[in-house]
């Protein structure tokens, strides 16, 4: 996976895989920290004890035990490459929180890639689901929550085309308010 | 060799830093993790990498790499064009993968030795 929003967009349709009806995104971008932080908070089966440590475990395989893909360990990987810290916390019945720390400025940390398009293609993909996102940049902060757009909307689907079309517009133009443009690839 | 007899003989795509193809090469480097491209490259190297990040000119730049070929069909970011242009840096397009552009490379006298 080249980017961090490869790995997101991997981890958010296992919450989904799982079961989950909210998930949590939140990016928080500390530069003059050096850090970087994403975490996935779903509401999905949860995992015991057991089941984290195979999930975690890219040699325990077989689609028959496992419900979850790669895509655990890789991000796990590619969060260590650089020296971060992976965090799983998940309870059966309540639902599963990952945390990745990155140091910010490691040659070896993979770049965030396109936010945006990701948090468009799990809207448009899952338009049932609530989906809340959150990006802090040094203090400023851009937050989306798709249960108070769906509120707004009413009957309208939210991957209806106009409103796919407006929230495109938006969240590229609150990405933009953060110093992230259309194509903003850190 | 230079940079554009390379890319003509293997058919890459050179999309910035024009002016700086006519330079000669003679051993090259093959890595995905920057990091290590900066430990073990070396001044004059020609980097083969799938990485389209503009972190890569950057390394480039430092190493004094002479040009990075970009594997696989994949376009560099925005950024990464800017900034090659402004160090300098040609990067060099292939839809092929990894292996057959390092094989032909060696094919054509481009060593990898340290």
């Amino acid at each position: 996976m080249q980017d961090l929003s490869l790995h997101i967009l991997d981890i958010v349709e296992n919450s989904l895989t799982a079961g989950a009806k909210k998930v949590e995104i939140r990016i928080g971008e500390d530069i003059s920290q050096d850090r970087l932080t994403i975490e996935i908070i779903d509401d999905g089966q949860g995992m015991d004890a057991e089941m984290q440590a195979k999930a975690l475990d890219p040699f325990f395989t077989t689609k028959t035990t496992r419900r979850v893909g790669l895509g655990l360990p890789l991000f796990k990987e590619t969060c260590e490459i650089c020296q971060g810290h992976f965090l799983l916390e998940s309870h059966p019945g309540k639902g599963t929180k990952i945390k990745a720390i990155f140091p910010y400025a490691h040659i070896d940390r993979k770049p965030l890639g396109n936010l945006g398009e990701t948090l468009l293609a799990l809207i448009v993909g899952h338009p049932d689901v609530d989906i809340y996102y959150e990006h802090k940049r040094d203090g400023i902060k851009f937050s989306l929550d798709t249960k108070e757009i769906r509120a707004i909307l009413e009957d309208v689907p939210l991957n209806d085309p106009g409103v796919v079309s407006f929230l495109r517009t938006y969240i590229f133009s609150q990405l933009a308010e953060l110093g992230l443009d259309k194509e903003y690839i850190i | 060799m230079t940079l554009q007899q390379i890319a003509e003989k293997i058919g890459l795509k050179p999309l910035c830093a024009l002016d700086m193809l006519s330079k000669e090469v003679s051993s090259g480097y093959v890595s995905d993790l920057l990091s290590d491209v900066m430990a073990n490259a070396k001044a004059g190297d020609l980097w083969v990498t799938m990485q389209t990040h503009q972190n890569i000119v950057a390394v480039a730049s430092l190493k004094e790499i002479v040009g990075i070929i970009i594997i696989g069909g994949r376009e560099p970011d925005r950024q990464t064009l800017l900034k090659a242009e402004a160090e300098k840096i040609p990067l060099l397009l292939s839809e092929l993968p990894a292996f057959e552009v390092v094989g032909r490379l060696y094919q054509m006298g481009i060593s990898g030795k340290r």
